[in-house]
């Protein structure tokens, strides 16, 4: 026997109760698990970089800047380079089977964020041999069922036609990675020639420009100096990293950071009292063996030790349970939700099962500690 | 202090004094007990309810102290220790046997017995190898693994004693160890101390009611009124 085996058989003394704590525990750390995943996952954002910059309308990310503002960007000195890409938003068969089309010169891409994208020049020629062609994200062609040589069309929200219809059809090229699990791939990357040609307003624009800074350029001080070349002209823009941009998207909606906080800490503060208040009766029920423990030569830092094992042993088996479903949920759930299980994930969740699980102990196992032999005696 | 063997005692009280204070009331127990016990001798306390039986064993075990007096056993001074010294005095140079056993009731007999070795510099196949050595010698051999409570109040008791030995202190305190048995089971557990009293000299302290079982001991303490009167056993 050893003292971890002996607070593993004191936390599980009474199955039930000890059942219920790890099942309250692992039920927290799943909806930390999820909403985690859920944080590092959505939009990419994570994955997102802080060097790449993009350059938007400062009237709003919805107004185009006329593709001529493109050759004043790149004679910035600090600007490796830089390309145009347009957004056409739409459907594919249902409605609410929403995807988006960023339509781009894909070479241009490749040397800008090609390696954060997955994107090769076998893929990039690929695309070039037809205009219809398009690049798919993993994310999306696995949500999507599609493969490479599929014919897709693509109904647009807002993009139509010069003859008057709103359908895209593409054929795609080929299937692009993302560099990690955190990169945003559920999207597609079409020819910009080919949107531009056919779409019926807004030709000649582009929502945004994606500029890649020289090395040692910092990003901050190029968006700075973009912004000011542009700040009393026609088309005045926002330059943002894309991490910033999609930070500022998610939050147009909501806070969702603020929200999972406030989830995941309203679950956690509830979980601490259930714990302490259990832990608390708990070792008061057997503090004539705590007694007799002292007895034995226990010294009060053991029995402290002791009783923080306890609320470390139900801690971590149920953290490890909630931890294990939120990944295999994340697997489950498939790349469309934009979960992501990351090492960060779990390096913060085990932080956090042993921040919780000595919190909870501190009390009881201070109680523990305290109590002198004559009275836990007296207690039988 | 370098203890001599041949002409201190082992556990020596001198003018011990403890009293418990009921909301403005003390009630003294010891207004200055004197008492002092050999090395490997076997002493049965007895005395009626209330004549400071248990708080005189608490203090030997060190789980009380005395409010005056010095309180020395071997070497070591425990009334002038703090309660962490105290912890490791025991650990090291004491073992109990309770009237009601307490063995942990979610642990096997072999684990109850191993909780001393715990807090011992010792590896698990030395610790292994001890619990085994004392459970064969309470007679308890190949009984390790089963628990408390599939256990009769004699075997639970010789678990008992095992856990007291098994750290082979010098020292043995006795609470009442056959008042919960019956006849048999109480003359094999007298039996057992005698054994260790004799063949591996342990100095025991016993507290009892049992007059059989005080004939035991060597010699019979009785206790009334904070002080002692002595009567020597044939034992």
């Amino acid at each position: 026997m050893t003292f971890v085996r002996l607070a593993g058989k004191n936390a599980w003394r009474k199955p039930v109760r000890s059942v219920l704590l790890v099942i309250c525990v692992a039920v927290a750390f799943l909806i930390y698990g999820l909403t985690a995943c859920f944080l590092v996952g959505s939009q990419g954002s994570a994955g997102a970089s802080d060097d790449i910059l993009g350059v938007m309308s400062a009237a709003g990310r919805t107004q185009p800047l006329p593709l001529a503002s493109m050759v004043r960007i790149a004679a910035d000195p600090g600007v490796a380079a830089v390309t145009y890409t347009t957004r056409l938003r739409g459907f594919v068969g249902v409605e609410n089977n929403v995807v988006a089309v960023s339509a781009t010169d894909p070479r241009a891409l490749l040397g800008i964020n090609g390696k954060e994208l997955g994107l090769t020049q076998r893929l990039v020629d690929a695309i070039g041999k037809a205009r219809d062609r398009v690049l798919v994200g993993r994310a999306l062609a696995d949500a999507q069922g599609w493969t490479t040589g599929q014919r897709v069309t693509v109904t647009a929200v807002q993009t139509a036609r010069e003859d008057g219809g709103r359908d895209w059809r593409f054929e795609i090229a080929g299937i692009f990675e993302g560099d990690n699990a955190s990169t945003d791939t559920y999207f597609m990357i079409a020819r910009y020639d080919y949107i531009n040609a056919a779409r019926a307003r807004q030709k000649d624009t582009a929502d945004a420009f994606v500029v890649r800074p020289r090395d040692g350029v910092p990003p901050g001080e190029l968006a700075a100096r973009i912004d000011a070349q542009f700040a009393n002209s026609a088309a005045p823009t926002r330059t943002q990293s894309e991490k910033q941009f999609l930070d500022a998207f998610l939050r147009q909606y909501a806070d969702v950071g603020l929200i999972v906080d406030l989830v995941v800490g309203t679950s956690f503060v509830t979980l601490l009292l259930i714990v302490v208040n259990t832990m608390v009766f708990a070792v008061r029920e057997r503090r004539f063996e705590i007694g007799v423990l002292k007895t034995l030569g226990f010294s009060r830092h053991r029995i402290l030790v002791l009783v923080l094992g306890e609320t470390l042993f139900i801690f971590g088996v149920g953290g490890a349970i909630g931890l294990a479903g939120a990944r295999l949920a994340t697997e489950l759930a498939g790349p469309a939700l934009g979960l992501v299980f990351s090492a960060l994930v779990l390096a913060k969740a085990a932080g956090l099962v042993v921040t919780l699980g000595l919190l909870t102990g501190a009390l009881p196992a201070a109680n523990a500690m305290r109590t002198p032999i004559i009275t836990a005696f007296r207690t039988r | 202090m370098t203890e001599n063997l041949n002409h201190q005692p082992y556990i020596d009280l001198k003018g011990i004094r403890k009293g418990y204070r009921i909301g403005k009331e003390s009630i003294p127990i010891f207004s200055g007990l004197d008492l002092t016990i050999a090395r490997s001798d076997f002493v049965a306390v007895m005395g009626p309810s209330g004549s400071g039986k248990s708080t005189l064993l608490n203090m030997l075990a060190g789980i009380d102290s005395p409010d005056g007096g010095q309180l020395r056993i071997g070497s070591n001074r425990l009334d002038q220790m703090g309660e962490s010294a105290r912890s490791s005095w025991r650990a090291h140079n004491m073992g109990i046997v309770f009237q009601f056993y307490n063995l942990l009731p979610m642990l096997t007999a072999a684990e109850n017995v191993e909780l001393p070795l715990l807090l011992k510099p010792l590896s698990a196949r030395q610790r292994r190898v001890r619990v085994e050595a004392v459970l064969d010698l309470v007679g308890l051999a190949g009984r390790g693994r089963q628990y408390p409570a599939l256990m009769s109040g004699g075997q639970q008791q010789r678990v008992g004693i095992a856990r007291a030995i098994v750290a082979d202190p010098a020292l043995l305190l006795c609470d009442e160890p056959t008042g919960d048995l019956d006849r048999t089971s109480a003359d094999e557990v007298l039996a057992m101390l005698a054994f260790l009293n004799r063949d591996l000299g342990k100095t025991i302290v016993m507290v009892t009611h049992d007059p059989h079982a005080a004939r035991q001991a060597r010699r019979t303490l009785h206790l009334d009124k904070g002080q002692f009167s002595e009567q020597r056993s044939a034992a």
